[in-house]
């Protein structure tokens, strides 16, 4: 049995989730094909089947399709479910939005954030906010399944995949796109903020404090935190603090710069997925909480990291 | 400051310890159900929890005076906008006058998420409550009309004018003066002092209830009246009029509580404040008494708590706090710290005091009920006694223990609890207050040897001590043997107490006095370990009959099992102190001192 | 117009889930629940919609075991106007809380059914989608901003930015976080709830297949994070939190 793939794009580049999506699909195993969805795609179909495992690129080129409408693109997908064992999307707000209809419209289960395939059949993924992996196994004829990319690598090898049109479907009639915001977004909120990025006294200064973070938080679409101690000092404002006074945080990923780690601050980001430090002190505590820690100067490693984070 | 509402343990004093399904039955409260009260108290947790916790802090940074008047905290003022829209004021305000009318029990648990999250804050509500039960029982139709209706909304808020600088636990000595006018009012002047939220700028109105002294007063306490004097005059409809005669002249520098203003009220300086009189002539401390015992019920859950959120605070910080290799462990790495045993021994003397003192103000608060809307007069009158007699415990001990709890929270902390930052010393300075006002330890322990065991022979003391025997009984039949053995030795040691109190009274008031509060103190231990025991009852029983919340009932055991070996023997010392160290405290000239 | 809302109890989210030991479940009995925070937002939508005039009913509805009347009831206090239980203990999957949500909505006929994006329990991101399906519906997933009228514009949460689609009604709209934030509960209403209309109906009534279509085999807890490392430098660290760490 085959697999399907369903691509995520913006009519002009493959997303990457894509490839982590078929990363995916070969781990389960058995022929990948690769559904194409848009308006004057036809770079992205090549895209598609230049990528390593992929047998066919399927490409429904239409306007009903430009903008990835979940009603269009579920109907096209279960209309080509048939002689599908799997249909997989990668699990962000591309999948997320139009896969469980596709699963709905089937009358069969979807297997949400799939991080690790076990069998054919059976995936793991996780719940309660990643507190709990549970291991599930499906007894549906399709399986359903949207991908958590940052679970599997992408391909890194090429293909050649035979391009195949498909007939565009009609136009549900119940939703139309009307437009689309892809600004950055303002700083996000210290609390619900995917990055922190935050500073301690070793700022210096409040001119410090800000010409060191705030391009690392635009670059790294960041939200600034402090340290009681730089907040004290005038650095930074109140709201930045973070810390058992001030605000108490989980991002997914938090660095502390120039912070030593006083309990205080440590009590207000100890939940954070991952924690990096930077410190001039090798036996500063903040060390002992970090996942990856640097020892040297932040005035010369943060504009490095600039550096290497301007070739991602 | 993160603070997790204790649903589970306020729910088990409630339903299991306080019958609160019995008080919902009681005449006037069929609206009330177990369903409604934990709907409730849902909501009031997450309210505590997400508005009046979160500004705690701030609110220690106090507010501010001017001649203009007292401005709050703006946390506070936006707190109290909230507070005031979800209605939280009324709720065991009559409901003739807008207010949920719900029991004291009720309420009761919502003040203790009230005060451990903010206990500053929390005042404000407590004492307009307080204006508003004395109003509701002793004002004329026409004065509650007027103002009852603002008061439970939350529009307006009360205090209570009573010290003055001569005036403290002795309110004989009362001065301020109030003069009749041609149009039925009085003039008040005079000043009072330590007026709680006596100033702000959260209300659009504060009610000032004032003892003050008609020109034909007698002297001493039954020439002393009860006045009602607004900050703002208040027309026939409600409406606003000018600014009275009363002026908030400074505010006190506390300890804790800042959040609090506590003023210096200057009243008649341009000529004398406008007031009403509320009842009849020289009669408002009795007035006063009215409302007394909630008002130190009050308190007693005050410094349960703030002991309360000292102790979840201590919790967290213990688990967290990696120092030391584990002793008796041959790891070399050091552990968190709740895995000392010194640390351990601490939590639990704070936990097992927090969860005995929050039963007994719980039971406290059933009698109260019971006491006002039992339809047998005789049980009415009973648990009318049961009340009186426990309040002095509930307010002395709970708030002294309070003391002992925020401190031992700190000490947990070590050196950085000693550092503000860390905030525990917070709870430490806010909940020293609460042994102190509303009658200090001093005065609630003459109460409870002579109003409460002398004047009535020891009566109610021993029909309870004949209950905690009952329970001791009970408690060795399903072989709770440490438990059962300390507390029947604790009640014991209170039964000769009882008995040396009502042998001296009489002849030697002296000697009873002088062991008076460590005998409160002794009460406290003995009927908090009753209703440890009640409890260790319950849970054993939900246990064999295969309750499935295993952990909440196997932990509420062994918590009662550490009350019974580390609080009760502490009576044993107070006993020989109260009984055979009177003599001593006033053997000495007074020139040694 | 009639809004629908559905809310599910879910585990409080302060409460942190433990698996059993046997891998076979967590163990939820006797830990607090609450209803799931995208739902609240939802309820809170409906009622700002009905203050805003542009909705005259709200009615909640709940599926599950019989403690869902607690649920039920808060969204009542918060402003619906009344209620409906679904009542089983049977464990409902997203297909299937779907199917009853749909056969709920075929009854009620509304103009729009609002509920949370995800419930904080299994995390599916599902139950919207699935039901606007089942129903023919237009679809409104992680809204940020809900403007009615004769049609429904519907601001979505996307990676990178925000989306905006118009659905004729009826249509189904799936709260995020950004829309609004719940209002805390008034007593007096609390004390109301008690009083509105809760009706039951049962699975079979409603005449849906429930049955469960995903196994759990086993349930864990995720390793423990790793002890640190030190890195050297900067092109080191980047490359770790993009291959090992993988949060660039």
């Amino acid at each position: 049995m085959a697999i399907l793939v369903i691509a995520e794009h913006d009519n002009l580049n493959l997303k990457a989730s894509t490839l982590n999506t078929v990363a995916a699909a070969r781990a389960i195993g058995g022929e990948v094909d690769v559904l194409v969805a848009g308006l004057d795609c036809q770079d992205v179909a090549r895209a598609a089947a230049a990528v390593e495992g992929v047998a066919r690129v399927r490409v429904a080129d239409a306007a009903i399709y430009a903008h990835g409408l979940a009603e269009n693109l579920a109907a096209l997908a279960v209309s080509l479910a048939a002689g599908y064992s799997h249909i997989l999307a990668p699990a962000t707000t591309f999948g997320k939005n139009f896969l469980p209809r596709v699963a709905a419209l089937l009358d069969v289960a979807q297997i949400s954030d799939v991080v690790a395939v076990e069998a054919a059949d059976t995936f793991v993924h996780p719940i309660y906010a990643g507190n709990v992996m549970a291991t599930v196994q499906s007894s549906d004829p399709v399986k359903v399944i949207s991908v958590r990319t940052t679970a599997f690598d992408a391909p890194s090898g090429t293909g050649a995949a035979i391009l195949e049109p498909v007939a565009a479907g009609g136009d549900s009639g119940v939703s139309e796109f009307v437009s689309e915001a892809l600004i950055k977004l303002d700083r996000p909120e210290l609390a619900n903020a995917r990055v922190i990025v935050s500073g301690g006294r070793a700022l210096g200064s409040a001119e410090q404090f800000h010409a060191v973070l705030d391009p690392l938080a635009d670059r790294l679409g960041a939200a600034i935190g402090a340290t009681r101690a730089a907040v004290d000092a005038g650095y930074a404002p109140n709201d930045y603090q973070v810390g058992q006074t001030g605000k108490v945080v989980a991002p997914e990923l938090y660095l502390a710069l120039g912070i030593s780690g006083a309990i205080q601050h440590v009590a207000g980001m100890k939940d954070s997925k991952v924690i990096v430090a930077i410190n001039k002190d090798e036996d500063a505590p903040i060390f002992q909480v970090a996942d990856y820690g640097i020892v040297g100067d932040l005035f010369t490693i943060v504009p490095e990291l600039m550096a290497e984070l301007g070739q991602a | 400051m993160i603070y997790h509402a204790p649903l589970k343990d306020i729910r088990f004093a409630l339903n299991e310890l306080a019958d609160l399904a019995a008080v919902c039955s009681l005449p006037g409260y069929e609206d009330c159900s177990v369903d409604l009260v934990d709907a409730i108290l849902e909501e009031a947790a997450k309210f505590a929890e997400g508005v009046l916790a979160p500004t705690n802090v701030a609110g220690d940074k106090g507010s501010r005076w001017d001649a203009s008047g007292v401005t709050a905290p703006p946390e506070f003022k936006a707190a109290w906008k909230e507070y005031v829209d979800a209605g939280w004021v009324g709720l065991r305000a009559p409901a003739e006058y807008g207010g949920q009318g719900l029991p004291a029990l009720v309420a009761l648990a919502a003040e203790e998420m009230w005060c451990s999250s903010n206990l500053a804050f929390s005042l404000a509500p407590m004492l307009t409550l307080g204006a508003i039960e004395t109003l509701h029982h002793h004002a004329s139709e026409e004065l509650r009309a007027l103002y009852l209706p603002r008061m439970a909304s939350g529009e307006w808020t009360g205090t209570m004018d009573l010290t003055e600088p001569q005036a403290g636990s002795d309110l004989a000595q009362v001065r301020c003066k109030a003069t009749p006018d041609a149009e039925g009012r009085y003039r008040i002047s005079g000043q009072k002092i330590f007026i709680t939220w006596g100033d702000h700028d959260m209300a659009a109105n504060i009610v000032h209830l004032v003892l003050a002294r008609l020109p034909d007063a007698p002297p001493g306490v039954k020439g002393i009246s009860l006045f009602l004097v607004p900050k703002f005059l208040v027309d026939a409809d409600g409406s606003l009029g000018e600014r009275n005669d009363v002026r908030c002249v400074s505010l006190e520098h506390k300890l804790g509580i800042h959040g609090s203003p506590t003023a210096v009220l200057s009243y008649g300086d341009g000529g004398g404040a406008i007031g009403y009189l509320v009842g009849e002539a020289h009669k408002g401390l009795a007035y006063m008494f009215t409302m007394m015992n909630h008002a130190r019920l009050g308190v007693g859950v005050e410094g349960m708590a703030v002991s309360e959120r000292a102790y979840q605070k201590a919790v967290e910080y213990a688990r967290e706090r990696v120092q030391c290799r584990g002793i008796g462990l041959d790891s070399p790495d050091s552990v968190p710290i709740i895995r000392h045993p010194d640390v351990r021994r601490m939590l639990l003397t704070m936990r097992a005091q927090i969860e005995a003192q929050r039963a007994l103000a719980c039971y406290a608060a059933a009698a109260l009920d019971r006491a006002a809307r039992h339809p047998v007069e005789s049980e009415r009158a009973r648990n009318q006694s049961l009340l009186n007699f426990l309040i002095p415990i509930v307010k002395g001990w709970n708030t002294e223990q309070a003391t002992e709890i925020t401190s031992l929270a700190m000490q947990i902390h070590g050196g950085s609890g000693y550092i503000e930052d860390a905030g525990v010393a917070q709870y430490f300075r806010d909940s020293r207050i609460t042994s102190i006002y509303e009658g200090t330890t001093g005065i609630q322990a003459l109460d409870l040897i002579g109003r409460k065991i002398a004047s009535e022979h020891g009566r109610t003391a021993r029909t309870l001590l004949t209950e905690v025997v009952v329970t001791v009984e009970k408690l060795h039949a399903i072989g709770l043997a440490s438990l059962a053995n300390n507390l029947g030795l604790a009640a014991a040691h209170a039964g000769r107490c009882v008995d040396f109190i009502l042998a001296n009274y009489g002849d030697d008031p002296q000697l009873p006095a002088a062991g008076a509060v460590p005998f409160l103190h002794l009460m406290g231990l003995v009927l908090g370990g009753w209703q440890m025991g009640r409890a260790a009852l319950v849970a054993s029983q939900r246990l064999s009959d295969g309750d499935d919340d295993v952990a909440f009932l196997r932990t509420k055991l062994m918590i009662a099992r550490f009350y019974g070996e580390h609080l009760l023997p502490r009576t044993h010392g107070l006993a020989a102190a109260i009984t055979d160290g009177a003599a001593s405290v006033m053997a000495l000239d007074e020139a040694q001192f | 117009m009639k809004v629908l809302v559905a809310v599910k109890r879910v585990v409080d989210y302060n409460v942190q889930v433990r698996v059993k030991s046997d891998g076979s479940d967590v163990d939820i009995a006797n830990v607090k629940m609450s209803m799931n925070p995208f739902d609240e937002i939802a309820v809170e939508e409906a009622v700002r919609l009905k203050e805003a005039g542009k909705v005259a009913e709200i009615v909640a509805v709940s599926l599950g075991v019989k403690q869902c009347e607690e649920t039920l009831r808060t969204a009542l206090a918060m402003g619906a106007d009344r209620a409906v239980h679904v009542e089983t203990d049977a464990e409902l999957q997203p297909l299937a809380v779907a199917k009853l949500l749909a056969a709920v909505a075929r009854r009620e006929q509304p103009g729009l059914l609002l509920l949370g994006k995800q419930a904080i329990d299994d995390d599916a991101n599902q139950t919207g989608q699935m039901v606007s399906a089942l129903l023919g519906w237009g679809l409104g997933s992680a809204a940020s901003r809900v403007e009615l009228s004769d049609s429904v514009t519907v601001t979505r949460e996307v990676d990178g930015g925000a989306q905006t689609v118009k659905l004729t009604l009826p249509a189904v709209v799936t709260a995020d976080l950004r829309l609004n934030e719940p209002r805390f509960v008034k007593l007096p209403n609390i004390m109301a709830a008690k009083k509105k209309p809760l009706e039951k109906l049962t699975v079979a009534e409603l005449g849906v297949d429930i049955a469960p279509r995903l196994k759990t085999l086993k349930l864990a807890e995720p390793s423990p994070r790793k002890a640190g490392i030190k890195v050297a430098t900067a092109a080191e660290l980047v490359a770790k939190l993009k291959n090992e760490a993988k949060v660039l």
